[in-house]
């Protein structure tokens, strides 16, 4: 009946083949061309928003799931809530990017190339999020990958290239992950329709051997979810294979803004759209857990030891996808959806800004114009104490709100604590880099802080009640995958503890750093420091690994070549 | 055998040779010659159309009818009308002739045919000489096998006939290790004749394999899974260490045929899936020869590291090769993509760790057709050569190539179907593909 909600999509291809033909000979008018297909798919990526929400979920396929008389792909659109929230994202980000563009790129040679490789992206990306079963989503998945590839764009620059190319080679590494994951689950449960494979995996659990006796066995949906999970962790750049990120930062500034306003969210979108099945298997969850926290702390670590405002951003970029996919791993999906479109529409914004920022920065000759003893003259102890005590007073007024005002029941939800320490730990994060920042007057600081406090708190619960209920309607099965994300009581207790403590330890640091002649920090403390800071600021080597291991993989072919001329052609 | 002049085998294998005669009137005319023989590959093709109804025997052997002429048609189109290529285009016609001839003939007839294919590309390899010394002696040693193996199953018993014939059509269909056939062949001919025998060696091997599989014992087919296995990564390393673009192109089929012995002898059927992976992988192969070729014929036979940057000053080479490139990688929506993964997802494929090789070497074609493709079209611009884009018979034989893969990406795979279900083989197509 709403069939025509498949125009969106279409939309921003037909903008891509008017630019693509068009281009050379029209310039400027073929690029304005395509500015209002892709206003016309925002607009009507809102009204599908609107009647998803309203009438339920609209599927159109162009394939019989039972017939062989299809086409070799099957081709179909299954648009539900959590499909149109990403088509809003899309169409709206590359909107503004699209139109930013037009003019960024005027004198460039590739002008109309780009343009449509722009428009083209969007198409594929709405495809994708709305694809009616996973091998329509794999082609689109795959696609992407090679897009990726294409928009670094200056292809005559070395590094530029060099970076095209590693990042084409990883994600081809989770695409293959990804293939794998989909022939299994089709082996095991016959079938690629999400809804069809979902109610299958529930209903017929299955064991598979590791190896004829080995007994080592493991469940097929884990194993499933596992390899599915690998292809999501290359597209939204998750430790170890993160580094095809920040390898990517020659390529034009409106890539970077759809790059992690957009793209990189394709690993928190398919775990939020294979939640039934991840909320199958509370191992592959905990495995999610493990990777996003570790690549929330790293990513946040590197970023901290950057000295480039891009390589900087992309690591940032990092931290905040492994923060995404951590909560998943908590099962927390509703959430991770509202932190990537929360991040997608910042980072936009500030990566398409950050040209501005390095060309006041070239402007000004005084900057960077603080040193560390101009530091320490300006430390504020209102500022701190304020800091420090809301941090500390937070968790209470948090735990009141949601125990009397939203009657969430703290002691038997896991997943409600979950919830209410994200906003801690946010929060706090916000008020520790306000408090750093000693350029503003004192009491600006100290108001700003109880400002973010307020809205950090409101918005985190506003997420939790609100989107929640929004994308997954049904409580029980929120509740499910909570559920099935429980991580052991003393695990759970210690990490609470220890992100405590970090916190805490924060705020000492900078107190000591201040007061440098009356507290002194040892030695080894320093020490540890710099070695710290010497392996984030190398990235931990994780890069020089990678070389190496195609180094050596080239290494052996060549040998191998070399040795068997004379016995094998 | 042969009843009539009607008889549709008598017409189809005779079309090309009776077009390769005249040809030789035309000997001293490069540019008549190339259009008098692109004129009989198309009449062959329109034979095809008006005989196929009428055709009996392994239908598996009707996609490749089409396949065959429509290889060589578009092999000779980007050539250029040099004398050099004469000799190369005489023989497209009669290697046309004998492999629709070997497609469509049964017994003696068929092994006769068979026969000549495999001398005539030795007696080529042997002429010609464009192989180092090891690799020459192994191509026409694996085509002597192929001879040897082909009487043996004449005269031996069966299994141990069946067994021969299964290492003939091993040599045509590569398979490791007696796959120097097939890159002798790629590497060591000249003109057009690599690109074309890209298409014809591997649709006979592939063509003669379907009807032996089903009756091959189990420890047969477990040894032709294991050296599956073994082709599929040899065939990937030595890709990657390859700086001759001919050698990458001719491993990485080793590469991607491994693939498809692996399927056929995990699964004994015939799938469509398998016609369009075939079918696929063989025209993108020949269509890559046939885009090195045009670089060729600009710059010389020239080591990979000796070129980059053409896209800047050969944009339409540019784009059909990265194109070409997207098929071989088997990224959507072209034919080796949708192959590929319906042959994974055949309902009667077991799960195995054999699973977690076969997507290694499908990983390691986008590395190193990735690496070849960027090497050639980007990095630095040589502005002390002298560039030339495609011309229009090059531009439109890629871009003809390009369009059937896209053809065998997106079309329903019932036009893979045979018409009729022939004996030997058992049929995938009763399952459903993408639901059971």
């Amino acid at each position: 009946m709403w069939s025509y909600v498949i125009l969106v999509p279409l939309l921003p291809l037909l903008a891509a083949i008017v630019i693509g033909v068009a281009g050379c000979s029209l310039r400027e008018r073929s690029a304005k061309a395509g500015v209002l297909p892709i206003i016309t798919a925002f607009l009507g990526a809102v009204v599908t928003l609107v009647l998803v929400s309203s009438k339920g979920p609209i599927s159109v396929r162009f394939y019989e799931p039972g017939s062989v008389a299809n086409l070799a792909l099957p081709m179909g659109f299954y648009i539900d809530r959590l499909s149109a929230v990403m088509m809003v994202l899309i169409t709206v980000v590359s909107t503004i990017i699209y139109i930013y563009s037009i003019g960024y790129m005027y004198q460039d040679r590739g002008h109309s190339r780009f343009l449509a490789l722009l428009a083209f992206t969007t198409f594929v990306l709405l495809c994708m999020v709305s694809s009616a079963n996973l091998v329509m989503l794999f082609v689109f998945w795959q696609l992407l990958s090679w897009l990726l590839y294409l928009l670094a764009h200056n292809h005559t620059h070395p590094a530029t290239l060099d970076g095209a190319f590693k990042t084409f080679t990883l994600l081809r590494v989770g695409d293959v992950a990804f293939l794998a994951g989909i022939v299994l689950a089709h082996a095991l449960y016959g079938t690629i329709e999400f809804q069809e494979l979902f109610a299958r995996a529930a209903a017929t659990p299955v064991i598979l051997s590791l190896g004829p006796g080995s007994g080592l066995e493991i469940s097929g949906v884990t194993a499933v979810t596992l390899l599915i999970f690998i292809g999501a962790m290359s597209k939204s750049a998750q430790f170890p294979i993160h580094i095809w990120l920040p390898k990517s930062l020659y390529a034009p500034t409106p890539v970077h803004a759809l790059l992690h306003a957009g793209i990189i969210n394709a690993g928190g979108f398919l775990l939020n759209r294979l939640a039934p099945l991840y909320g199958l298997s509370p191992t592959t969850l905990h495995v999610v857990f493990v990777i996003g926290a570790l690549t929330a702390f790293l990513g946040a670590c590197m970023m901290l030891t950057q000295n480039d405002i891009k390589k900087t951003l992309g690591y940032s970029t990092i931290g905040q996808m492994g923060y995404m996919i951590m909560e998943c791993g908590l099962g927390a999906f509703a959430l991770a959806v509202f932190h990537l479109i929360a991040h997608g529409l910042f980072k936009a914004t500030v990566f398409l800004n950050c040209g501005h920022v390095i060309h006041a920065a070239r402007q000004e000759p005084k900057f960077p114009y603080k040193d560390q003893a101009a530091d320490r003259g300006e430390f504020s102890l209102l500022t701190w104490l304020t800091g420090f005590i809301a941090t500390l007073v937070l968790p209470l007024i948090i735990l009141l709100a949601a125990h009397g005002v939203l009657r969430i029941p703290l002691r038997d939800s896991q997943g409600a604590v979950i919830f209410l320490f994200f906003s801690w730990v946010t929060s706090s994060q916000a008020i520790l880099t306000l408090t750093r920042l000693r350029a503003v007057a004192f009491w600006k600081v100290a108001v700003a802080m109880l400002l973010t406090l307020l809205l950090v708190i409101l918005t985190y619960l506003l997420a939790a009640e609100s989107f929640t209920y929004f994308l997954y309607p049904a409580p029980d099965e929120v509740a499910s995958y909570f559920q099935a994300a429980a991580l052991p009581a003393w695990l759970f207790d210690f990490l609470v503890v220890a992100t405590t403590l970090l916190i805490i330890l924060g705020w000492f640091l900078i107190y000591a750093r201040a007061h440098v002649p009356t507290i002194r920090i040892p030695g080894w403390v320093e020490a540890l420091r710099v070695r710290l800071y010497v392996l984030f600021m190398n990235r931990l080597y994780v890069d020089l690994v990678y070389l190496r291991l195609g180094q050596g993989l080239i290494r052996v072919a060549h040998r191998l070549d070399k040795h068997d001329v004379g016995w094998l052609p | 055998m042969i009843e009539t002049w009607t008889d549709p085998l008598l017409m189809l294998v005779v079309t090309p040779f009776l077009g390769a005669a005249p040809g030789l009137l035309l000997w001293s005319k490069p540019r008549m010659l190339k259009v008098w023989v692109l004129l009989v590959t198309l009449a062959s093709l329109v034979m095809i159309m008006g005989v196929s109804g009428r055709l009996t025997g392994p239908a598996a052997g009707i996609p490749f009818l089409f396949l065959l002429p429509v290889a060589a048609f578009l092999s000779l189109l980007g050539q250029p009308a040099q004398q050099e290529g004469r000799v190369a285009w005489l023989m497209t016609l009669i290697l046309l002739g004998l492999g629709l001839g070997v497609l469509i003939s049964q017994n003696g007839l068929k092994l006769i045919l068979l026969l000549s294919v495999l001398g005539l590309v030795s007696l080529l390899i042997g002429r010609y000489k464009k192989l180092s010394g090891p690799q020459l002696w192994w191509a026409i040693g694996m085509y002597s096998l192929g001879v040897v193996c082909l009487m043996s199953s004449l005269i031996a018993a069966p299994p141990v006939s069946s067994i021969a014939l299964l290492l003939t059509y091993s040599v045509l269909l590569p398979l490791f290790p007696f796959h120097g056939g097939y890159v002798g062949a790629l590497v060591g001919l000249p003109g057009n004749l690599p690109a074309f025998l890209a298409v014809l060696l591997p649709s006979i091997g592939f063509h003669g394999v379907l009807t032996l599989i089903p009756r091959m014992l189990g420890g047969i087919v477990q040894t032709l899974v294991i050296l599956a296995l073994l082709g599929a990564l040899y065939g990937s390393l030595k890709a990657l260490a390859q700086y001759r673009v001919v050698s990458l192109l001719a491993y990485a089929g080793v590469a991607f045929f491994a693939i498809l012995w692996w399927y056929l002898a995990t699964t004994r059927t015939y799938s469509p899936q398998a016609v369009i992976y075939l079918s696929a992988v063989a025209l993108v192969t020949g269509g890559l020869l046939l885009a090195w070729r045009a670089v060729q014929a600009r710059y010389g036979d020239v080591d990979l590291r000796a070129i980059s940057g053409l896209a800047h000053s050969m944009p339409r080479f540019a784009t059909l090769l990265s194109l070409l490139a997207l098929a071989a990688m088997g990224l959507p929506p072209f034919g080796v993509f949708s192959g590929f993964m319906g042959m994974l997802l055949t309902p009667s494929l077991p799960l195995s760790g054999a699973l977690l090789i076969i997507v290694v070497a499908w990983l390691a074609a986008s590395w190193y057709f990735l690496n070849w493709m960027q090497q050639l079209l980007f990095g630095r611009h040589r502005r002390d050569l002298r560039h030339e884009d495609l011309h229009q018979t090059e531009f439109a034989s890629l871009l003809i190539l390009v369009l059937i893969l896209m053809v065998l990406g997106i079309a329903p795979s019932r036009f893979f179907e045979s018409g009729t279900p022939s004996n030997g083989y058992s049929t995938a197509m009763e399952s459903k593909l993408w639901h059971k």
